[in-house]
């Protein structure tokens, strides 16, 4: 399946992106998208815990399962107002 | 859940914010107070000099999120309408930011929203400022939004 990748903030400029298609193995969770986005971005890996994820613009647990078609956000600390 | 008022104001935009206008959008003959929070671009941080700030968001979450801290006001507050602008982009000092303004019969219920609506942008919305000195520029430290733990039912559904 493919899901659609968004990157914000630091984590945009780290990765090199604003968003990206990945494709999954069907039964993947929020975490193996993670770990293939930032399998070749080792500087990306470091932010693991300092992130939220969202799933389709609602945020959303590390092991949640993906559909294809899924967008999902890594979100680094929020900062407005 | 609770809605919107239809005469709420959300949004996130690139232009100047019209402060005094939004103040007065929110206003009907019925309200005894209106209060509001004018979020402004300050010119240090941390003991540097700030040149400018920019902010940038992921839009479609953020003014959802915008959506429902202004639907949970009307829920939890004897509040009239809610106005929530959020502005993106290259701020110089003194620009605002954010601003919000909710109007009410009595004062005590616009001050208490106004403050709930700002603490709470400022913690679950994804949007980001990054800081401009002479010398560089970082990511201002933010918050990390609460987000739901690792269920059993999440787990099962991911095996």
């Amino acid at each position: 399946m493919t899901v659609k990748v968004l990157y914000f903030g630091r984590l945009k400029e780290l990765s090199g992106a604003s968003e990206e298609l990945i494709e999954l193995r069907d039964g993947s969770v929020i975490e193996d998208l993670f770990s293939r986005c930032s399998a070749d971005r080792p500087e990306l890996r470091k932010f693991r815990a300092s992130l939220v994820a969202a799933r389709n613009r609602e945020f959303a647990a590390w092991n949640t399962p993906l559909s294809a078609g899924d967008e999902v956000g890594f979100l680094p600390p929020v900062s407005g107002g | 859940m609770a809605t919107l008022h239809p005469e709420d104001r959300i949004e996130i935009t690139r232009s100047r914010i019209p402060n005094a206008e939004i103040a007065a959008q929110v206003r009907t003959d019925a309200d005894g107070a209106v209060a509001a929070f004018d979020g402004c671009v300050r010119n240090h941080s941390h003991g540097r000099t700030t040149h400018y700030l920019e902010y940038e968001a992921y839009e479609a979450m953020a003014l959802a999120k915008m959506q429902e801290i202004a639907a949970y006001l009307h829920a939890n507050y004897p509040i009239r309408r809610v106005a929530m602008v959020h502005r993106l982009g290259r701020l110089a000092i003194g620009e605002t930011s954010v601003f919000i303004a909710v109007s009410s019969a009595h004062r005590s219920a616009a001050f208490d929203a106004c403050r709930y609506a700002i603490d709470t942008l400022k913690k679950t919305v994804p949007i980001w400022k990054k800081e401009f000195f002479a010398d560089g520029a970082v990511w201002a430290d933010g918050e990390l939004p609460p987000v739901p733990v690792d269920t059993p039912a999440a787990k099962l559904a991911s095996n």
